[in-house]
């Protein structure tokens, strides 16, 4: 029986490092538990299968993971600069958005390197390089400073495994439903 | 909490520090301990992401594909629902 909801239902909560009780800590936290509650992965999964049904019943890889990102950012409510960021961006024309997200490059103002020579400075400085991949890397967030960056990503990273939890047990399930009914010789399918 | 971009603190390194700890996965953390600096939890937080990205992808695939043969079969969707339900 497969179930999608409640895998390994474990929570977050394990790691309890934060001495003081930060209002955003527990705030993180709180959101990291909310993506890992069977709810979350039923509502997920609705969305998901309603959305993949729109596409029209053979979609492209590109219009599956659209699908599924939407419905994510749907399922999170917009609660989020990430969910709000894929929202938007599917409701633009995705042609215009490429365009302004990848042809323009906006000129990288480059601190100068040969200055800082100290290890605290150094340090900071390739903190703040990663501090910037990791913006590229969440929608939405390139210019976010770092406190705001790290709540974006802590949801971020906890709604993808969900994502990819679901997107693997439907694919299972698709896989076994075609194994079991009664399959023509031709489609042979692993 | 104006956004400044100035220099980071030691205090808010900290903070990202064990906020990043938190966020990857208990295997990796395991093996951390509390030795890891900010810029080597980002970098791992940030091929996590990646890998998750490619999850996804790899994902999308194999559900394109599967959703492509399984076109005519309605009672697969129907299976699928009830799954959910």
């Amino acid at each position: 029986m497969i179930s999608l909801g409640g895998g390994d239902g474990g929570g977050g909560s394990s790691s309890s490092s934060s001495s003081a009780s930060r209002k955003s800590s527990s705030r993180a936290k709180a959101t990291q538990t909310k993506w890992r509650t069977g709810t979350q992965q039923k509502i997920y999964g609705r969305r998901l299968l309603d959305a993949l049904r729109a596409t029209g019943g053979a979609p492209q890889p590109r219009a599956v993971k659209a699908a599924a990102d939407s419905a994510l950012a749907l399922t999170a409510r917009g609660q989020t600069r990430w969910s709000r960021a894929i929202l938007l961006s599917t409701c633009r024309r995705r042609v215009l958005v490429k365009a302004g997200g990848k042809i323009r490059r906006r000129h990288h103002r480059r601190p100068a390197k040969a200055a800082a020579l100290e290890p605290a400075a150094l340090k900071e400085r390739k903190v703040k390089e990663r501090l910037r991949v990791l913006g590229r890397l969440v929608p939405g967030c390139r210019k976010l400073p770092a406190p705001a960056l790290l709540e974006e990503t802590a949801d971020y990273v906890a709604a993808l495994e969900m994502q990819v939890k679901t997107m693997r047990a439907l694919a299972d399930a698709l896989a076994a439903a075609q194994l079991s009914s009664a399959s023509p010789p031709e489609t042979e399918r692993s | 909490m104006s956004g400044r971009r100035g220099r980071i603190s030691d205090d808010e390194i900290n903070e990202l520090i064990s906020k990043l700890q938190a966020l990857l996965p208990e295997t990796s953390r395991r093996r951390n301990a509390s030795r890891s600096s900010a810029s080597k939890l980002l970098k791992e937080t940030c091929s996590y992401i990646k890998s998750l990205h490619r999850e996804v992808d790899d994902l999308s695939d194999r559900l394109s594909e599967l959703m492509s043969t399984m076109d005519n079969d309605s009672p697969q969707a129907e299976i699928i629902r009830s799954l959910l339900r």
